[in-house]
């Protein structure tokens, strides 16, 4: 038993930290720190060739593909340290170096993997990936969805709506899931996964803003849309299966990234709170404040922990199940967290726009406050993720 | 990054369960909360066989030589099983402080008694104020000729009423901070001019008050030096403190995998009620907490065996399974229903021990404000 970070991976903490002085403006950390919101694309993409050209991006993909064979444990220091210093663009889109390149190493053709795989670790505009899964009436049941992708000789002719699309707008392609088959009995059967190009006529992007004014998802209408049969990922109508693994390594990204924001989140406030005076005392002289604090603190430490043994159960060969969803309730919970603590402590000034001058610490916990509830929903709500665990580790009967 | 244990810690683990599975079933917990002892000699030299009390002492003074994180493993059996008696007060509270701070006498005198399950021990720190710190610490030692003379009075000091020796907290002077000035002393526990009283708990152990008239210590019976002994007391409560988190684990994963089984087993509405979400979300949250509580004691714990600085991870530890075991249990007797609210349903025995463990080495707001003030607040 061993909870120090290596030589290696102590460097590349540091590495990083120097990158992030250099690269981004001072004071760059704020209201986009949590709720991912870069709202300035093009330098998002210049800092994703940036940390591309660190060898960074895709640093645990084989060389082969444009990685660097880093370590699993490497790569998910760097997302902790991505995440703690709000370096953009280290996603390619939503899902590229998160689950697009992932699950295409483990059942994509050779082909799709020569040509998608380094335009995702290039840190290029056309690497930047969208997901397509929800849709109107397929949410936490995914596997209603309706979307339809009909075989036509070499191709597959896609009609139908996805929505909650983050990112769409920027995206050079989408990872699709779609129905192949409507006579497969069962609703999980009969789906399929597939890689659209946005490019491609019939495929519409419509913005919806959130509830605080950003565009951050889309609905995506895809009309008649052609796409040529190779583009299908894995099995036809194994999709389900597919999609499980997919999101086994989305809901894995929750803990590092959550770490690494809390604990940038809980420094600063901790630094706000030995400066800031409320009627006549400093406020780390409130007990009340201290303990919201430690709470924080010790969260941290808990998603943190949750980060790492995930990764070395991987490391052991071991393929975790409830694990990822273990860590995706607690990431969120950290934030949650944060964000609720946080706007407390910050008292009135907690209401007022991240954007303006009145903002205390540029925004970070109202950006935090307004971002949370979104990213709980992502990726699988809470409610899901428990009745994943109660299923899948405690062994009792499925409920849902 | 490891997470995993050795071979030896497995096997430790399989050895300590299946031990306190066949000698310690929870009908003798039971019948040791009646018994007057409170404990079964027996087991204890069973235990002491096993290698047990030294666990981590050196081969010279009868142990095995293995590190903190295997007494963690034995700690979280002990946790989970339920095993009334002395071994968190000989081991925890005293022998580690001993092995630590005593002299190479009193380590060739005091350790390989313990080590054979020959000697009891138990720490006298709290007093009526009942607080953890140095400020609290009135109980006097005076010098007289070759003696010291303590008067004074200490409370929740546990099994003293088996114990051979106490180790006692008093002050010998008053410096600059009230950490300067406290000594251990050695105390027979037969010492004539000391009187105990037994406090009844809701866990049915066994805690005193000790009355100190004029009790007379050998000026060699002095753990560590005169005036230093604060820091005896902080190495003690570290070590305590996550091997009473150990505790806590191996006890909130009992509770755990007990109602997991219930739920599987209680029909109502013509099926199980582990098939409703209410209590399936209600078991998800006791597993996440419980997985919490072993990674924090297993980082503790390491922090202490490689000798770093730990008092961040120590706290941060003890504050959240101090927490996450009280409500771990109200979940699991709740989600029981009535049956969990009786005397003869074994999960009540763990609820009951719910006061002391959060109490001990630290209650949750002091592990917050520990935690606090390693955040440099």
């Amino acid at each position: 038993m061993d909870f120090r970070l290596s030589e290696k991976e102590k460097t590349l903490v540091e590495e990083i930290a120097n990158f992030a002085k250099k690269e981004l403006p001072e004071d760059f950390v704020g209201a986009h720190l949590i709720d991912q919101e870069f709202r300035d694309f093009e330098f998002e993409i210049s800092m994703s060739k940036k940390l591309a050209q660190k060898g960074w991006l895709v640093m645990s993909w084989p060389k082969e593909y444009g990685g660097q064979g880093a370590s699993l444990m490497e790569q998910t220091v760097y997302e902790m340290e991505v995440a703690y210093w709000g370096i953009p663009g280290a996603w390619m889109g939503i899902s590229g170096t998160q689950w697009v390149g992932p699950c295409l190493m483990l059942f994509g053709t050779e082909e799709q993997r020569q040509k998608y795989l380094p335009l995702i670790a290039s840190g290029d505009k056309d690497g930047v990936w969208c997901t397509g899964y929800s849709e109107p009436n397929a949410g936490s049941d995914l596997a209603n969805l309706q979307t339809r992708a009909v075989r036509d000789g070499d191709y597959y002719i896609i009609n139908g709506q996805k929505v909650w699309t983050s990112k769409a707008q920027h995206s050079r392609w989408c990872w699709l899931m779609t129905r192949t088959d409507s006579t497969a009995g069962k609703k999980h059967r009969g789906l399929s996964l597939v890689i659209v190009d946005m490019e491609t006529p019939g495929v519409t992007v419509n913005p919806i803003l959130n509830y605080y004014g950003r565009h951050h998802f889309n609905e995506v209408f895809f009309d008649n849309v052609k796409v040529p049969a190779s583009n299908l990922v894995g099995e036809e109508n194994r999709g389900w299966y597919h999609l499980m693994q997919a999101l086994a390594f989305e809901r894995r990204s929750v803990a590092p990234l959550a770490y690494g924001s809390s604990r940038r989140m809980l420094e600063n406030l901790v630094k706000y709170i030995n400066e800031t005076q409320h009627e006549g005392k400093f406020l780390n002289q409130i007990p009340a404040v201290r303990h919201k604090l430690a709470e924080m603190a010790i969260d941290v430490e808990i998603v943190k922990l949750f980060a790492y043994q995930f990764i070395w159960r991987v490391t052991q060969g071991a393929i975790p199940a409830y694990e990822s969803s273990r860590n995706k309730i607690m990431g969120d919970d950290v934030i949650r967290r944060v964000a609720t603590s946080g706007a407390e402590i910050l008292g009135i000034y907690s209401q007022v726009d991240p954007d303006s001058k009145w903002a205390r610490l540029r925004g970070a916990i109202q950006g935090a406050y307004l971002g949370f509830p979104g990213s709980m929903i992502a990726a699988g709500t809470a409610e899901v993720e428990k009745s994943i665990i109660a299923q899948f580790k405690l062994g009792l009967p499925k409920s849902y | 990054m490891d997470f995993g244990f050795t071979e030896e810690q497995e096997m430790l683990r399989t050895m300590a369960r299946d031990f306190l599975t066949k000698e310690c079933p929870k009908s003798k917990v039971r019948e040791l909360e009646k018994d007057e002892k409170g404990y079964d000699p027996q087991m204890w030299r069973s235990m002491a066989e096993l290698g047990w009390m030294g666990l981590v002492f050196s081969e010279e003074y009868g142990g095995i030589n293995a590190n903190f994180i295997d007494l963690v493993v034995l700690m979280e059996e002990m946790g989970r099983n339920i095993l009334p008696g002395p071994f968190f007060s000989t081991i925890a509270l005293c022998a580690l402080s001993i092995l630590e701070f005593g002299t190479k006498e009193q380590k060739s005198n005091f350790l390989p008694r313990i080590a054979k399950g020959e000697a009891i021990w138990t720490l006298a720190l709290i007093e009526p104020s009942a607080s953890y710190k140095a400020s609290e610490i009135n109980l006097s030692a005076s010098s007289e000729g070759d003696n010291y003379v303590l008067q004074g009075e200490k409370i929740f000091v546990a099994d003293a009423h088996i114990a051979n020796y106490l180790l006692v907290v008093a002050r010998t002077g008053k410096g600059k901070t009230p950490e300067e000035g406290v000594t251990l002393f050695v105390v027979n526990a037969e010492a004539p001019a000391l009187k105990m009283e037994r406090i009844p708990t809701m866990a049915g152990d066994r805690q005193f008050q000790i009355v100190f008239n004029k009790v007379k210590v050998s000026k060699g019976d002095v753990l560590g030096t005169v005036g230093n002994g604060w820091r005896i007391v902080d190495f003690i409560l570290q070590r305590a403190a996550v091997l009473k988190c150990a505790e806590i684990s191996g006890a909130c994963q009992a509770v755990l995998d007990m109602t997991n089984t219930y739920a599987k087993e209680r029909i109502q509405f013509d099926r199980p009620i582990g098939s409703f979400q209410a209590v399936q979300h209600k078991l998800a949250d006791m597993l996440i907490d419980v997985e919490a509580i072993q990674f924090l004691v297993y980082q503790a714990a390491c922090g202490i065996s490689e000798g770093e600085p730990s008092q961040f991870q120590i706290s941060v530890a003890k504050a959240k399974a101090s927490e996450a075991y009280q409500k771990i249990c109200i979940d699991g007797v709740t989600a029981h229903g009535a049956i969990g609210f009786t005397w003869d349903h074994d999960i009540g025995l763990y609820y009951r021990r719910v006061r002391a463990a959060e109490f001990a080495a630290g209650d949750i707001d002091l592990h917050r404000e520990r935690v606090a003030i390693e955040l440099r607040l």
